[in-house]
This record gives C-alpha cells, sequence and structure tokens, in this order.
C-alpha cells in the first residue's frame, strides 16, 4: 500500500508549531502595541466645528488659559467656554480681524444667538469610571502642560499624551517630576532656568505640601 | 390653536408604553408652554427662544452628552461637548459650574410638616435629597419617603399632560375649561361647585382658597387624607376654647408615655421628636446613663417607637380610649384634687384589657418627674382621647416644660363626609379634585367611587394617572414639588419655601397655578403668589435669603396664650366615648396603618420605597395580614410542630421561610360584611387580638413598578376611624410567597447586639467587653492591645494575626521624595476613615437605606430577585426579637417580645477577609483604611461575599441597571433601559460622581468614597501650596449620617482623637460586631441601653436578648450571674462560647 501522507507531511507539524509560535507572538506583540492609548490615541486630531487656533489665541496674543476655561482650578471638569466667552471680544464689529460676521466662526454665532450649544469634538478623554480632577492638579502645582501638551503652541489641538493608567501613575508615583511654582502652573512655556536645581526644589516641595498623590483604586475609581 | 394641539387618540400600546418625549416634544414647540416659561422664570426663558428639543433636553440634562455611535475613523467614538450657549448673567444657568453640584433650599411637602430640604442638583437635574442642617429642631434628617421622592419626579408613569379620557388636552384647553367652571359658578356664588383637596400646610394655598372661599362662598370646600395628623390639634382646640396646636420638645423629657402613636416614625414633626428623644438617651459615660429618658409604649401594632420602648404595653386599639381614661385615673389618684374630672371619668368606667399595676405604676413614674414627663397619643385615636392627653399632661405640669401650645389658624375645610353628604343631596354639580386619591382611600363606607359618578363634571388634579382619574372627566397633571413654587410651615409653624429646580418635566401645572385659575384670581402666577405671601408673613425679610436659607426666621407660631377651660374640657371628656370593647378570638380588632413603606399608598410606584423592607415585618413590595402569634395559634390553627408555623427561629425547622421566600397562607378577613383577602404574616408583639393592615397596596390603577403588589385594606376603613373590633379571619387553603429579606429572628443568645439596663452600665462600665467570644480569646491586637484609636488605625498592629500589614503614617515606600529621614518626619499621614452607630438611638426607620440608595446609584432589583436574597441595598436593617428563653424559642414566636434593631454594611475591616481571597485584587485596601472595590477589576467569582462574615457585598447577577426586572434573564437580548425613553428618564436621577455598575461585578458599601474624594480634593484646592490637607472634622458627612433622624451615625477621621467619631468609639459601650473574628472593623457599636423601671410588673432585671446570651452561656440569669459579670478572661478561656452558627 502507498503512502497516504508524501515524505514531506513529516515537516507539518513543526512547521505548524513555527507558524502557531509567530502568530501568537505577532498577536501579542499587535495587542501589547496597537491596542494601548499610546498607539491608538495620541495625535487624534478631529476636525472641530470652529477652527480654533490656540498658538493664535495664546501664544500671539497671550490670552490666559482660564480666560476660556474658566472653572479650570474649582471644578474636576475643565469647563469649554460657551459662545458668550467668545463673543466677549468677536463682536466687536468696527475691527476687521476679529469681525463676527466671518463665516470663520458662524457656528460660534449662531450659537450665540439660538442658543444652541456649539458641538466641539471631544478630544482627551479618560473612560468613564475614571474621575479625574482637574482643580487638584492645577492647584497643586501641576501645570496644564503635564497631560496635555504645549497646548499653546497647537494651531489644531491633538492629544500629546497616552491620558492612560500607566501615565497617570507614572506621576503619581513621582509627584516631584510635575509640580511646578504656583505662579508657572498655566504658563505653558516654563522651564526651570536650572533644571538640577528645580529637581531638588520640587523634591522638597512634594515634602513641604504634603503632596501624597492617591496610588490606591479609590484615589480615581469610585 | 385648540384643533392643532389635539393629538389623534392613543392607541394601548402607546398609552402604556413610555410616553416621555412625546409629549416633551409637543411641550417644548408649544406657544402657550414658552409663554408659561416666560412668566415663570422671566429672565431664564430666553435662552428657550427657538430651541429644538434636542438642545432642549441638552441643556436641561446635561452640559456634555456622549453622541456615541457614529465613528470619526476606527480609532474611537467621536464624542461631543456641548458648553452652554452662554453663561452670563443674560443666559440662564449663570450659578453653574460645569463639574459640580449645585445645593437648592426647599421643603417637601406635607399636610402640617413640611420638611426643610437641601437639594443636590447636578447639571440642573435634582438627584439627591438631605435634610436642611440649619432648621435645628431638624437638625438636616429627613425620612425615607422624603429622600425616595426625587425618584417620583423621574418616574415614567406619571401624568405627563392633561387629558380627557384617552385624548390629551393642551394647556390652553386646561385654563379654557378651568374658566369655564370658574365662570359657571359666578352667578350662584359657587353653589354646585365642590372642592376636594388633600390638606396642606402651605400659607399661599390657605390664602388662595380664601380668595376663592369669598368669591364662592357657597362652594363646598372639603380636605381629605387617610389617618390625618390633625387629631391632637383638634383635641387640644376642644380643650383650650381657641386653635391651638400641641408642640412636644421632649429634649428635657425624662419620662414618655405614647399611647398607639408611633411619635419617633410617623407622627407630624416625627423628625424633631425622633431627635429630641435620641438627644435624652445621648450616653456617653456612665453618669449619663442615670440622666436617660425612659419610653413606656401602648400599643396594638409593633411599631419603631414600641421597639425603642423600655416598656410596652401590648392593647388593642379600640381599647386605647379607655386606656387614657384608666391612666388619667391613675395620675388623679397619684396627684389627688380635680375632684369634678375624677368623677367625669370614673362614670365612663371606662376598663381596658391593660394590667392596672402597669397603668398604676406608670403613672406614679410619671407623676414623679412632674414637669419632665409627657404623653402622647397617636393621631387615628379620637378627639376625646386627644383632648384627655391635654388634661393628663396638664396635670402632669407637662404644658410649658415638655409640651407647649401655640395659636393656629382655626380649621374651615369641609370633610370628606359632609362632601359626601352634599353629593348624596344633589348638592354637586361640578367636583374638582386637587392631589389625593380618594376613590382608592376614602372611606370604604362613602363609596366614593359610586359617589363621584353622580356628579356631572369631575375635574381631577393629580400626579399619576390612578383610580381617581379613570373616574374623572378632566385630568390635569400635577407638577412636582421639585418643579413647582410653592410654600410651606414646618409643625412649629416656621415659614418654609418650595422652589423649583428644573423647568417641568411634562406639561404638568403647580397647585397654585392650578387653583388661581379655577378661582378666576387676577394673580395667577405661583412665584409671585409666594412672594407676595412672603412680605406678608415674614415682614422686612429678604426673599432671596428666604430662598438661600431654606425657612425665615421667627416665623414660627406664637405661644398661645389661651387656657386650659376646664368646664368645656370637662364637657368634652364628658361626651366622649371612651367604652372598650372585650377583643376576644371571636371578637377580633382590625386596623389600618399607612405603610412604613408606601405610606397611604401616595408612593406605590416608587421602586425604593417599594423594595424597603418594612422595618419590623422586612417584607418589601407587598403588604400582609399582621396576626400575632396567639392569633395565628388560636384562631388560624397554624401548626407548631410541623414547623409551618416557626418562622426560622433557633430550631431552624421552618417550612416557611426559604431563602427569602415567605411562603404565606391566604386569609380572609370579614368586618360588617366586608371581606379582605390577603396572605398572612405571623408578627411577634403584636396585641393578641389585634390585626393590623398595612394601607397603600393593591392599587388597581398603577404605574408599572407598583402594579400587582399587595392587597387593598382600605375596604375595610370606616369614615368613622381606621380601626374597628368585630371582625372574624380564616384561612383560604391557598398560599403566596412573600419577599422577606431576614427570615431569621433570633440572635440565639449570641453577642450580636449587646444590651443592657441602664442601672447595670452604671454599676459595670465596662459589662460590653465582657460579653462575646472576645471576651474569652486572647486579646486580639496582642500586646498593642493598649495602643490608642489612633495609632492603631495608622499602623494596624499586627497582634495575633499572620500577616504584617503596611504603616498608613509613612509615605508609600515608592516615593522618591518621600525616602530621607527629614521628608518622613514632616510626613502628614492620610486621614484614616471611620464609623460608629450608637444602638441606643438607632430606631430602624430606613432612612438611611433610602438615602444610601439615591446617593450610590442601587438599583432596585424588583420583587422576584429579592425573593432570592438578591436586594441590592449597601445598608441594611438587622432586626431581632428576643423573649429571654431560649429554649421556648425553639417551639414558638415570641409574643411580647423586645426588638433590636442594627444597621449593618460594610465595616471596612483593617484585616478584611474579601481582600484576602479576591483572585483579581478587585478589593483592596487603600491608605485611608476604606476596603475599596475596583469594579473595572471585579471578575465575579463571589469569593469575597463568600468570605465575608457580615454579609455585606453585593452582587450584580443581571444588570439590573440596563434592564427592566421582568426581562433579566433574556441578558442581552432583553431591551437596554437606556435606551427607552423610560430608562433615560430615570437615569437622570443618577449621581454622576459614582459608576453605574453592570453585571457580574460585586458592589458594597464605599464610605461614600465619592463624597470622601470631593472634599478631601476641596481642602487641597485651598491647601495650594501648603501642607494643610487634612479635611477638618464635621464637614464631610456620609449620606447614611445626614438622614438619620437620631444622630446615631457619626463619621470621620479615627486617627484624630478630638473628631466626634474618635469620642463616640471611646464609649464605654463601644464594640465591634463579631469582633472575635480579629477583621478589626472600622464601624463599631456602641451597645443599646434599656432603661426599665424596676417596680413594673414587667420588669427585667436584663435585657431580654442579655437574658438570651447568659442561657446560652450556661448561666442562670436569675442566679445573677451576669449582674455581677464577673467572668473575665481566663476563666472562660476554655469554654467554646458563641461558636454556634456563623453563617
Amino acid at each position: 500500500m502507498a503512502n497516504i501522507f508524501p515524505k514531506g507531511a513529516n515537516s507539518i507539524p513543526w512547521k505548524l508549531g513555527i507558524i502557531n509560535i509567530v502568530l501568537v507572538l505577532t498577536v501579542i506583540g499587535g495587542v501589547t502595541y496597537y491596542a494601548t492609548p499610546k498607539w491608538a490615541n495620541v495625535g487624534y486630531m478631529p476636525t472641530q466645528p470652529v477652527a480654533y487656533n490656540h498658538e493664535l489665541h495664546v501664544d500671539q496674543l497671550g490670552l490666559d488659559c482660564r480666560y476660556c476655561h474658566s472653572f479650570v482650578d474649582q471644578s474636576s471638569h475643565s469647563n469649554v467656554p460657551d459662545a458668550g466667552t467668545c463673543m466677549n471680544c468677536h463682536s466687536n464689529v468696527s475691527s476687521p480681524v476679529i469681525n463676527p460676521i466671518s463665516p470663520k466662526i458662524a457656528p460660534i454665532v449662531r450659537s450665540f444667538e439660538s442658543g444652541d450649544p456649539v458641538e466641539w469634538v471631544r478630544i482627551h478623554k479618560v473612560p468613564d469610571y475614571v474621575y479625574f480632577n482637574h482643580s487638584v492638579h492645577v492647584n497643586r502645582g501641576v501645570s496644564c502642560v503635564e497631560c496635555h501638551g504645549q497646548i499653546n503652541k497647537m494651531v489644531t489641538v491633538a492629544q500629546e499624551k497616552p491620558l492612560s493608567m500607566a501615565f497617570c501613575l507614572n506621576c503619581h508615583r513621582n509627584p516631584e517630576t510635575a509640580i511646578r511654582p504656583q505662579s508657572e502652573i498655566y504658563n505653558l512655556d516654563w522651564a526651570p532656568e536650572d533644571p538640577v536645581e528645580h529637581a531638588k526644589w520640587a523634591e522638597e516641595q512634594v515634602v513641604n505640601w504634603n503632596v501624597n498623590p492617591p496610588q490606591s483604586c479609590s484615589g480615581c475609581h469610585r | 390653536m385648540k384643533a392643532k394641539s389635539q393629538q389623534p387618540e392613543m392607541n394601548k400600546s402607546e398609552l402604556e408604553g413610555p410616553r416621555y418625549w412625546r409629549s416633551l416634544d409637543e411641550l417644548a414647540e408649544k406657544p402657550e408652554f414658552k409663554e408659561w416659561v416666560h412668566r415663570e422664570f422671566p429672565q431664564g426663558a430666553s435662552e428657550l427662544e427657538g430651541v429644538n428639543r434636542r438642545s432642549f433636553l441638552r441643556i436641561m440634562s446635561a452640559s456634555f452628552a456622549a453622541a456615541g455611535i457614529g465613528l470619526a475613523g476606527c480609532r474611537r467614538p467621536e464624542q461631543h461637548i456641548l458648553p452652554y450657549s452662554r453663561q452670563d448673567a443674560a443666559g440662564a444657568p449663570e450659578a453653574v459650574i460645569p463639574g459640580l453640584p449645585v445645593h437648592y433650599a426647599t421643603s417637601f411637602p406635607d399636610e402640617n410638616d413640611h420638611l426643610p430640604l437641601i437639594v443636590e442638583t447636578h447639571s440642573n437635574r435634582p438627584t439627591h435629597i438631605e435634610g436642611n442642617p440649619d432648621y435645628a429642631p431638624y437638625g438636616g434628617s429627613t425620612h425615607g419617603i422624603a429622600q425616595a421622592s426625587v425618584l417620583d419626579l423621574y418616574d415614567p408613569d406619571r401624568m405627563q399632560s392633561a387629558s380627557k379620557g384617552t385624548r390629551m388636552v393642551s394647556r390652553g384647553a386646561v385654563a379654557d375649561s378651568l374658566s369655564s367652571i370658574s365662570s359657571k359658578f359666578a352667578s350662584s356664588k359657587g353653589a354646585g361647585l365642590a372642592v376636594l383637596a388633600a390638606p396642606s400646610a402651605s400659607p399661599t394655598r390657605a390664602k388662595v382658597v380664601k380668595q376663592l372661599k369669598q368669591k364662592y362662598p357657597q362652594m363646598i370646600w372639603a380636605e381629605y387624607a387617610p389617618i390625618s395628623k390633625d387629631t391632637a390639634e383638634r383635641g387640644a382646640t376642644a380643650v383650650f376654647g381657641s386653635p391651638v396646636r400641641p408642640i412636644y420638645d421632649l429634649t428635657g423629657a425624662k419620662r414618655i408615655l405614647a399611647i398607639d402613636a408611633d411619635f419617633l416614625n410617623k407622627e407630624a414633626a416625627s423628625n424633631g421628636l425622633a431627635r429630641a428623644f435620641a438627644r435624652g438617651r445621648k450616653v456617653q459615660d456612665k453618669a449619663d446613663a442615670k440622666q436617660m429618658n425612659r419610653l413606656y409604649a401602648v400599643e396594638s401594632n409593633f411599631t419603631l417607637s414600641g421597639a425603642m420602648a423600655d416598656h410596652r404595653l401590648r392593647l388593642g386599639t379600640s381599647e386605647m380610649a379607655a386606656f387614657t381614661v384608666q391612666f388619667a385615673l391613675a395620675v388623679l389618684k397619684e396627684l389627688g384634687g380635680h375632684r369634678d374630672l375624677v368623677q367625669a371619668l370614673e362614670s365612663k368606667s371606662a376598663q381596658s384589657s391593660g394590667d392596672a399595676v402597669w397603668i398604676a405604676e406608670c403613672a406614679k413614674d410619671l407623676v414623679h418627674h412632674k414637669g419632665h414627663s409627657v404623653i402622647l397619643a397617636g393621631s387615628h385615636l379620637p378627639v376625646a382621647v386627644q383632648a384627655l392627653v391635654v388634661l393628663v399632661n396638664e396635670l402632669l405640669g407637662a404644658n410649658g416644660h415638655t409640651v407647649s401650645y401655640v395659636s393656629v389658624e382655626a380649621k374651615t375645610a369641609a370633610s370628606i363626609t359632609d362632601l359626601a353628604t352634599a353629593i348624596k343631596g344633589g348638592q354637586v354639580k361640578s367636583l374638582v379634585i386637587v392631589g389625593g386619591n380618594p376613590v382608592y382611600n376614602a372611606p370604604a363606607d362613602l363609596d366614593f367611587g359610586g359617589l363621584i359618578k353622580k356628579v356631572s363634571e369631575v375635574v381631577r388634579f393629580g400626579y399619576h394617572y390612578d383610580e381617581t382619574s379613570v373616574e374623572s372627566g378632566l385630568n390635569v397633571a400635577a407638577s412636582h414639588y421639585l418643579e413647582s413654587w410653592s410654600d410651606g410651615r414646618t409643625y412649629d409653624g416656621t415659614y418654609v419655601p418650595v422652589q423649583p429646580m428644573i423647568l417641568p418635566l411634562f406639561d404638568s401645572w403647580s397647585e397654585l397655578e392650578f387653583l388661581a385659575i379655577l378661582g378666576g384670581l387676577s394673580e395667577r402666577d405661583a412665584f409671585e403668589l409666594v412672594s407676595a405671601t412672603h412680605r406678608e408673613i415674614a415682614s422686612g425679610q429678604d426673599f432671596e435669603k428666604f430662598l438661600s436659607v431654606g425657612f425665615a426666621e421667627k416665623t414660627a407660631f406664637k405661644r398661645s396664650s389661651a387656657s386650659i377651660v376646664w368646664a368645656t374640657a370637662l364637657k368634652v371628656v364628658a361626651s366622649g366615648d371612651f367604652s372598650a370593647p372585650v377583643l376576644t378570638e371571636q371578637n377580633l380588632e382590625v386596623r389600618l396603618v399607612k405603610d412604613d413603606s408606601v405610606g397611604d399608598g401616595t408612593y406605590t410606584n416608587n421602586g425604593w420605597m417599594q423594595e424597603c423592607p418594612d422595618p419590623m415585618t422586612k417584607l418589601a413590595w407587598d403588604n400582609a395580614i399582621l396576626v400575632s402569634p396567639k392569633l395565628a395559634k388560636t384562631v388560624l390553627n397554624f401548626d407548631t410542630k410541623s414547623g409551618k408555623f416557626l418562622i426560622q427561629g433557633i430550631a431552624k425547622k421552618s417550612q416557611v421561610m426559604k431563602g427569602g421566600r415567605e411562603i404565606a397562607p391566604i386569609a380572609e378577613i370579614t368586618l360588617n360584611g366586608v371581606t379582605v383577602r390577603g396572605p398572612v404574616h405571623v408578627q411577634p408583639g403584636l396585641a393578641d387580638w389585634s390585626i393590623i393592615l398595612p394601607l397603600g397596596y393593591g392599587r388597581s390603577h398603577v404605574g408599572r413598578v407598583g402594579k400587582n403588589s399587595g392587597f387593598n385594606a382600605y375596604p375595610l376603613s370606616t369614615s368613622k376611624g381606621f380601626y374597628q373590633s368585630g371582625a372574624s379571619i380564616r384561612l383560604t387553603g391557598d398560599e403566596v410567597r412573600l419577599a422577606n429579606t431576614q427570615e431569621h429572628w433570633s440572635m440565639e443568645g449570641r453577642a450580636i447586639i449587646r444590651e443592657a439596663n441602664a442601672q447595670h452600665h452604671e454599676s459595670h462600665p465596662d459589662w460590653v467587653n465582657h460579653m462575646g467570644m472576645e471576651s474569652h480569646s486572647p486579646a486580639i491586637y496582642g500586646t498593642d492591645k493598649d495602643m490608642s484609636l489612633a495609632e492603631k488605625s495608622l499602623t494596624t498592629p499586627r497582634g495575633g494575626s499572620l500577616y504584617e500589614t503596611p504603616d498608613f503614617d509613612q509615605p508609600a515606600p515608592n516615593l522618591d521624595a518621600w525616602k530621607s529621614d527629614e521628608a518622613k518626619a514632616k510626613f502628614i499621614p492620610e486621614q484614616q476613615w471611620g464609623m460608629s452607630i450608637d444602638l441606643n438611638t438607632c430606631m430602624g426607620c430606613n432612612a438611611c437605606v433610602v438615602a444610601c440608595q439615591s446617593e450610590n446609584n442601587i438599583p432596585i432589583v424588583g420583587r422576584e430577585q429579592v425573593m432570592r436574597g438578591r436586594e441590592m441595598h449597601w445598608i441594611r436593617l438587622d432586626r431581632y426579637y428576643s423573649s429571654g428563653d431560649i429554649e421556648e424559642n425553639r417551639v414558638s414566636l415570641p409574643a411580647d417580645p423586645q426588638a433590636s434593631i442594627m444597621p449593618v454594611g460594610c465595616m471596612h475591616c483593617e484585616m478584611a477577609p474579601c481582600e484576602q481571597v479576591c483572585p483579581v485584587n478587585a478589593t483592596v485596601h487603600d491608605n485611608m483604611g476604606l476596603n475599596v472595590m475596583a469594579y473595572n477589576r471585579c471578575v465575579g467569582t463571589r469569593y469575597c461575599a463568600n468570605n465575608c462574615p457580615y454579609k455585606v457585598r453585593r452582587f450584580n447577577f443581571f444588570d439590573y441597571n440596563k434592564r427592566e426586572p421582568d426581562e433579566f434573564y433574556l441578558g442581552p437580548l432583553g431591551t437596554n433601559k437606556n435606551k427607552t425613553e423610560a430608562g433615560t428618564l430615570k437615569a437622570m436621577q443618577a449621581n454622576p460622581d459614582v459608576s453605574v455598575r453592570m453585571r457580574g461585578v460585586m458592589e458594597k458599601c464605599t464610605y461614600c468614597v465619592q463624597r470622601i474624594q470631593s472634599t478631601k480634593i476641596a481642602q487641597k484646592v485651598k491647601a495650594k501650596d501648603s501642607n494643610d490637607v487634612h479635611i477638618p472634622d464635621g464637614i464631610l458627612k456620609v449620606a447614611c449620617q445626614t438622614a438619620c433622624p437620631t444622630e446615631a451615625i457619626t463619621f470621620g477621621d479615627i486617627s484624630d482623637p478630638k473628631s466626634a467619631v474618635s469620642k463616640a468609639k471611646a464609649n464605654d459601650r463601644d464594640y465591634a460586631l463579631l469582633g472575635y473574628l480579629n477583621v478589626r472593623p472600622r464601624t463599631t457599636y456602641l451597645a443599646r441601653l434599656r432603661n426599665p423601671n424596676p417596680s413594673m410588673p414587667d420588669y427585667h432585671k436584663l435585657a431580654l436578648s442579655r437574658m438570651e446570651y447568659e442561657r446560652a452561656q450556661g448561666h442562670d440569669p436569675e442566679q445573677g450571674h451576669a449582674e455581677e459579670n464577673s467572668h473575665g478572661g481566663a476563666e472562660h478561656a476554655t469554654e467554646s462560647h458563641d461558636s454556634h452558627g456563623h453563617g
């Protein structure tokens, strides 16, 4: 009786084994790399209904973060401004630059007049079960820039940091890397003059301010 | 206009199904609505101009919302942030900071006792209700019904628009109908017009009614509420000759006699009474034990006040009048004098079955404390009894000390009986029913449902479409009190606002506007009406301040200058009926009581109240015919031997209780030819021949929640009263299953609730440490047993434990900045949270249970799931009975037990057994000493619940938040509730600071971690670059604590020796439940003290539970062994005390 399987069949088991190993490793590698916020979320730059330019408003015109995000130091949620805030300046008809009839800001004017909200697209987002609080961070020496990057340089805002749990914990375990003088929290361009000196200062302040960021579940998950 | 707004008739499925968006759609677009909004909020209305339905809802419900599905690429769903359009003075929500709650002061409406409230709103959605702590008499406490009222606001079954038959009626048409009634009766001066209203404490409503009456002098204005709370007032008025109201002040009361009065829970001003009563029972050290007040209770039902009583006499309600006479005579005998009153009383020759010695000794004790004693009578008792109570209080010198009388406005409303007579006489052409539900709850002998068919035009103003709505022509939807302007008075007369914090969700009317239009008044705007009343009552006070503080100072009723007119009083007594029937097994008494959960039926469609177990019977979702064990045995022939009768006592041979299912036989009660059928529940502690029937169930027209719950007991009510003798009962042979959350009623002599008599506490203040297994075992903290509480909480000394736990007084080891010794010296540890529950003042009213449910997004699971023991309450109240005789408990239910109640939630054990068995670290300890749950880690093994000795962990067997109760078993095939209109409406109540849990995860009390964190964050925000990060004591309060009427719960930082909770735990009576397990719970209890009178015939040397404990230990309590408490550790160390049956 002739052999049912050709000789080459002898190598099938180990070939299959290798293929399986490669497959499994690829899947594991793929998931650990691609299915993380670091890959999936960083760089997220959706189109907004109004192409609001942070670089123009903050860097060139010198608006403070809190002019628009007015409750960031009081509330867990950093509010997106109401249309009224924009119209404080943009209602100046005589100026050609901030003219309200510019089609670029039409959705805002419409919202101001109709009461309908402008549908801004959310960029920075933590999951529903994470209770992040802005006020406690900005009041205890953590600048906006630590999580949002240099928004003041962004023409279109994009997510710069992964905002994953590992990202949060990294700071919560090393608070001295993220704190700065209270006066510089909203100064997104600030950099310590002497990094070595600042590191020493920061370590001291962690102790003086009694900074002990929560590392247990209840800090963020309720 | 009319033609346009008339809708096609709705078919059946449309009527039954959710109608929420549909009518809201109409609502938002209608010009009348906009105009109406304009009038109510002249400032804020403009933002509604041209708003379409979507944005209207968005503005109303949230500042930003998930838009969800529209995928912007495959990365993640696109979400939108929707800011307010204009958040300046011209825009509506100027005070709103997105992410922070806004609190409004308002009050919970009641017939004569508004409860001042602070309501938490998130993005203008009311989510949680708390008492107003600034109103001193109630001190910020609430009751379950007030807590649950926020759920009624989002009840998808509430009336959503006016309707006539099955047709919707527009606002304009309603106004037209009302105006036409108003003009129709203008010429006849109101003859032929009748209004039946629920009684109200609103001065503005009283003013509107006055104007109505001026305009229509012939109109009949009647008021009705079942078991009205105003009889005490009417009794006092009869005696004083002018309208007065008795205000009890129990702060200085040392001896209290409650005659069939559940004054701690259900009577007028019970929040204040409970608070003052509890203050008289706060015992910090042994000297206080001498100062404790003493409560005598005489009652037919076993109420919470009875459970708090030091002496309790079981007596039929129909014997209460005779008892009061006997008691008055006993008091007079002690005092002497008052010959004419003695004569008048003696001529009544009233005789109850109460023990004469009991009465005499009780009277002696009260007389002995003249000026510090007081008696109260239940509001269901007749006016003559109330009048006699006033006289006895006068004799006891209570007037001016423990009770005072304030002048009130005379009551002018007709009764429902007067109205019924007028309808029978054909004098009523148009009947307007404002609130209430008379077709369901009017005395059955009036046959109100039949009567109103004789009236040609019936207009109904009500919140739900109910039994009365069916019989009415035009139905007008009422606004919730959180959506409308009104006002009211607390029981002492303090003027309080009812202010809206959300626009009406549906096409509904406020009561004041409805009445103003009906009366054709010139001013129809509720806000204007209320502010005008405020100018009159609180003249010179700022209205804005009134709204922000929540009450107007110095507006309480003035003390009456009238004194008792003894001649009139004697006449009132002489004309009163004080006779008592002889109750026997052939002549049973039936008493109808408002249910502890659903009241008179107003809250039958409220899921929180339905699921809240009755404090004594522990039944949820149903009522039952409550009978005494003796009645069950002799009349119903319950078989003691077969185990059918025993409800899981010590013998555990019950066939009636199986895992939350109580198999109850169905009985029929016949009274005067009327028969009512219902399941029987044998309730220890009832008067032998009294049958107690809770009202409020068995509704025929009710929403989805209240459907098919319980039986209707109203058919047995008569206009004479809600109790009557002459009933008979028989079993039908049928059975039904009831949901009972606690099948076991005996502590079996274990030291779970530790009780002692006050006298014993004086002589042996450390008695509590001589009870339970831990008094015999080696000290739990080993050599560190003398460490201070603060130190123990921070270091968790190892003691006899295998584990070495991390110290909380050190910085986390992975923080580089904190590694040096200088840094460590500066370290300020986290605050360590703990709780103390005073069992001496906890009365088991369930306010904490509902407050917790509201705060923590706890779902209701429905009757079927409760029957499987799957209720989700994070805090439960365990109720135990003790008869003193552990052997007797094996063969029968106790007839006259003492009841002990204990709230149990997660204890936040320092050595938590649940944490050690979790395979995925989903339940872990944090550095504040909390035992936390990470829902996202939980895989649902339920090991933790199995290893929890307190059984406080709750498992989401189904998607309770996502599915309707009848679709739990369909799993993902069921409807997603979050996508139905009813579900989204209910979801508006949810607290955004707490995760909504999904199927398959464990949950439990978190010590309100969201409150801890937000308060902590607020403190850190304040601290900025300082190290002042500790929350000052008293600022942080957990939900159950704020709700508690008796201040039984103390919460705070136990690492601070000066905090209130540390002081509470320093009490001699402090003990840990199941402390011998070395789990070191952060919640500990203060043992209960009873304060019996040694000369009473029912005096026990030991509390009955203690007697059982001593017997279980093999001691004879009669020999006084326990009294000396000589058994120390070593003596009995080898005995395995208390080892039976922990499970």
